[in-house]
């Protein structure tokens, strides 16, 4: 396919960034250093393995919104989207955090290898179950040994690097052809995006799975559940959502998206978030309610865990995070978002937006977390100084994420110029 | 915030926007006006009825008296006269319920999920889906009324006050069904009537016209003196949109519901936590499976290219592409966690379906559910219809299977080897089954006999010529 404007070529880069990016994103890469200098700070504080916990949950985090932000860019090309075409530009620069999020995985990783018992039990087969309440070690636990050839080192690094490189070539490949269209306006770029949305999402819904069973499903090794993937897809998609909406506002606030952005783009991602906000609540709602309907110890311990403490069986402040989760990643954006003058609003879709992320954020918790024991087999608090580093964690990565989207920003139009949905997009309406 | 920016002028960029000539495939092909598409739709009621809708419809009842002789047997005799045996206690009668409540789900499904994500190519198939999902009811609700044995008591399924005090188990789904599967009936109807309204009122003003006031009354005592003044479309369309929101988690609860039938056990094979958004997945595949099944022929003999294109038809073939791959990623987490969880029983369960007694019924599913969908990736495939329409009875065949193999080979195989059956149907349960694809014909056969198989009017919305911008991009 060729397009019949394929001989047109339109515009040129600015040859400057536009104004205050450069400066911005010098402020973005000096908040997350400060952010990580904290973070390292803490390990003389809290310890190792308290910090490194803390390092997986920002982690785990900002590659959720970029993941989310793969997916979005890869449902666009796959459908034939039009409305989201002037977003999907900024998802594309989201996208160029993924190199700098592996590389920030390394330290952990090694970490991890360093002293094996740091992180993940199951990476030493020596680790004394009794420093978190059990019996005998990892090694001797038939729970580990009957999947031993899976949660052992070499297969974590090897399917952490695996997803990392294929989510980095996957984003390189949409950007590249997105970001070139804009100049010669080939159609073939539109049909090359769509062949790779096509796979990509195969490849990443895959690999998104088995990282997420990696990273924070295995913490606790004894529990499973087939809708694992599922629920960090949900919170991704809705993470990724929120942080679309900021960006939005934040550039129409700045005049770029002046004349770009109007009520219509803001109501359509709020009824995706909306939908997302009840799928999330669907997976959430089945995982749990069918473990504790079935109420089988091997699955019930692992929701126990965040509500009751495993020595007394007193109520443990899990219990009311997992109440905020209820009550405040459902309700309180159902509610909110129900309202249709809520989702045209400027003011409001951000802050509901900066929510949304925020109670991800704490669902991320909820899940890494409550796998971190004292030897009594009880879960940490929720509340202690070691939730210090989670937030400069979360702020150390964030900074550098941001700063890797505000230096992607200026190397390609506001906008996809050519195309073909660009004129349905821009004016998009009921 | 601020507003002070929002007096910045708008960005130099929107000059250069230049987008590539990529236009969209138009929804009615051939420029057909709006007098062609009411004439198309309406000269299939208003023509002399086909030979071959009389050869089909006598057939139809003949394979449909297989229910009715199945069912009396089964009530003049009881349901020992079913191949339940221990320890296989549930077996064709839930298999097929799930089957047919799958299908069921999916018309309404589709129409009313198209609807709010603003899908225009709907308008080809949701009338004939949303009548698909109403027959399809039907005929699952054959399945649990008539398994309590004593069919006359099926009443006790609600919670009527009785003389003997006899109270439904509310922690039990099944009793969810119950109040599901009754509520998804009625809005579904619903649903399906209130679009209907609108071509109701067309046919009885052209029955009128021709002089046959029978018919004219008849359809206009259900068109509900409909006029098409502009408040009447106004309340339609707000109706329209209100069923569609309720339909579209009403859909989703039910199939969920159905998924916990299973799911809420403690038997190796049925519980686990994916089941509720994988039987949703399967569902909307084998609906799709189910609208190409019928709407293909449907097109042909009727030569409805125009409104249903070889657009559509790639949209359908994609969606069952995607949902067939969605049903494959969850065999695939299935099995995987029945792996990784480490219990021996879940183990065994999932190895004894791949390769035990019933593999053969396992891996027609897999090819069936996971296999086929993926020959839609070819645009090749997709435009061959004869290939479509077979690909599609695998689709509806592989759903049948997905459901007996969840069902029987976890049940077959039950904790002591001492206990171990083999489930093999009886003749009633052939003959109730067969018949039931006897009854959905009939009842579809009707349906494009006597109703619009497509709403006019949302048809026309969508042609070429109602675009106010005529099809070109506008700035």
């Amino acid at each position: 396919m060729s397009s019949t404007h394929a001989a047109t070529v339109t515009g040129s880069l600015p040859a400057t960034a536009p104004a205050g990016i450069a400066a911005l994103a010098t402020k973005a890469l000096t908040i997350g250093a400060i952010g990580i200098g904290l973070t390292i700070a803490g390990l003389f504080v809290s310890g190792g393995a308290k910090v490194a916990y803390s390092w997986l949950v920002g982690l785990t985090f900002w590659t959720g919104i970029a993941i989310g932000m793969l997916f979005l860019v890869m449902i666009h090309h796959i459908v034939d989207a039009s409305w989201s075409t002037v977003i999907r530009r900024q998802f594309e620069h989201g996208l160029a955090a993924f190199k700098w999020l592996g590389l920030l995985f390394i330290p952990l990783v090694a970490a991890a290898l360093y002293d094996k018992q740091l992180v993940w039990k199951w990476f030493d087969p020596a680790f004394d179950l009794a420093k978190v309440g059990g019996t005998g070690t990892v090694g001797e636990d038939i729970l580990w040994v009957k999947k031993a050839g899976l949660l052992n080192p070499t297969f974590f690094v090897g399917a952490t690097v695996v997803s990392f490189l294929i989510w980095i070539w996957l984003s390189a490949r949409l950007r590249k052809a997105s970001f070139t269209q804009d100049f010669d306006g080939d159609l073939k770029w539109t049909s090359h995006n769509r062949t790779t949305a096509a796979f990509g999402l195969a490849l990443t819904a895959l690999t998104m799975t088995l990282s997420i069973i990696f990273w924070v499903k295995s913490l606790d090794y004894h529990f499973f559940s087939t809708m694992y993937g599922v629920w960090y897809f949900a919170g991704c998609i809705r993470a990724a959502l929120s942080a679309g909406v900021i960006i939005m506002v934040w550039l129409y606030l700045r005049g770029d998206y002046k004349g770009i952005l109007n009520n219509n783009h803001l109501h359509s991602i709020g009824q995706l978030i909306f939908a997302f906000t009840v799928f999330w609540a669907y997976i959430t709602f089945s995982q749990y309610f069918l473990i504790w309907n079935a109420n089988i110890p091997e699955e019930t311990f692992w929701y126990s865990l965040r509500e009751i403490n495993n020595s007394d069986g007193v109520p443990n402040q899990w219990k009311w995070v997992g109440l905020f989760l209820l009550f405040g990643h459902f309700f309180l954006p159902f509610l909110t978002l129900i309202h249709y003058r809520v989702k045209l609003s400027k003011t409001w879709m951000p802050r509901i937006a900066f929510y949304i992320a925020f109670v991800f954020l704490i669902d991320l918790i909820y899940n890494v977390w409550p796998s971190k024991k004292n030897e009594l087999g009880d879960p940490l608090p929720f509340l202690a100084v070691h939730q210090l580093w989670t937030i400069t964690a979360v702020i150390g990565i964030g900074g550098v994420c941001v700063w890797a989207y505000l230096k992607s920003f200026p190397t390609a139009k506001l906008i996809p110029i050519r195309d073909p949905r660009i004129n349905e997009s821009l004016t998009h309406h009921e | 915030m601020s507003h002070a920016s929002e007096h910045v002028a708008a960005p130099a960029i929107l000059k250069e926007v230049n987008p590539a000539h990529f236009p969209r495939a138009t929804l009615v092909e051939n420029n057909r006006s709006f007098g062609w598409i009411t004439d198309k739709i309406c000269g299939i009621i208003e023509g002399k009825t086909p030979t071959w809708w009389w050869v089909c419809f006598i057939l139809a009842c003949f394979v449909a008296s297989f229910t009715v002789i199945g069912i009396t047997y089964l009530v003049a005799t009881g349901v020992g006269v079913w191949g339940h045996a221990n320890p296989v206690n549930w077996a064709w009668d839930i298999v097929n319920f799930v089957f047919w409540i799958g299908i069921g789900h999916a018309g309404t499904l589709i129409s009313a999920i198209l609807c709010l994500l603003r899908q225009k190519w709907r308008t080809s198939i949701n009338r004939a889906a949303e009548a698909m999902t109403i027959f399809a009811v039907v005929c699952a609700g054959i399945f649990p009324v008539f398994h309590v044995g004593r069919v006359w008591f099926a009443w006790y399924l609600f919670p009527i006050p009785n003389s003997n005090v006899i109270w439904q188990n509310f922690r039990s789904p099944l009793e969810w069904d119950v109040f599901a599967v009754s509520t998804y009936g009625t809005v579904s109807v619903l649903f399906w009537y209130v679009g209907l309204l609108p071509d109701l009122a067309i046919l009885r003003d052209r029955f009128l016209a021709a002089g046959n006031k029978v018919r004219s009354a008849l359809y206009g005592f259900f068109a509900l003196g409909w006029r098409g003044s502009n408040r009447h479309w106004s309340n339609y369309e707000m109706a329209y949109l209100i069923l569609a929101g309720v339909s579209t988690p009403l859909v989703l609860s039910v199939h969920t519901i159905v998924s916990f039938d299973f799911a809420v056990s403690l038997l190796p094979g049925w519980h686990t936590t994916i089941f509720p958004p994988y039987f949703v997945a399967g569902a909307i595949f084998s609906g799709f499976g189910m609208v190409l099944t019928l709407m293909l022929p449907l097109r042909a003999i009727y030569r409805l290219e125009d409104l249903i294109t070889q657009y559509h038809i790639d949209c359908m073939c994609k969606i069952v592409l995607a949902t067939g791959t969605i049903v494959g990623y969850a065999y695939g987490v299935e099995f995987f966690i029945a792996w990784y969880g480490s219990n021996p029983y879940e183990g065994f369960a999932f190895i004894n379906r791949a390769f035990g007694h019933y593999a053969w019924a396992y891996w027609i599913m897999i090819s069936c559910n996971v296999i086929t969908p993926q020959f839609f990736w070819f645009k090749k495939v997709r435009e061959n219809i004869w290939f479509v329409w077979v690909l599609s009875i695998f689709v509806n065949v592989g759903m049948w299977f997905e459901r007996f193999v969840i069902i029987v080979t976890s049940l077959a195989r039950d904790f002591l080897p001492s206990s171990w059956g083999y489930y093999s149907p009886s003749i009633v349960e052939i003959f109730t089954f067969f018949g039931t694809f006897g009854v959905f014909s009939v009842l579809f056969l009707l349906f494009i006999r006597f109703l619009p198989v497509m709403p006019m009017a949302e048809l026309k919305a969508v042609t070429p010529q109602a675009d106010p911008h005529a099809g070109h991009d506008h700035p």
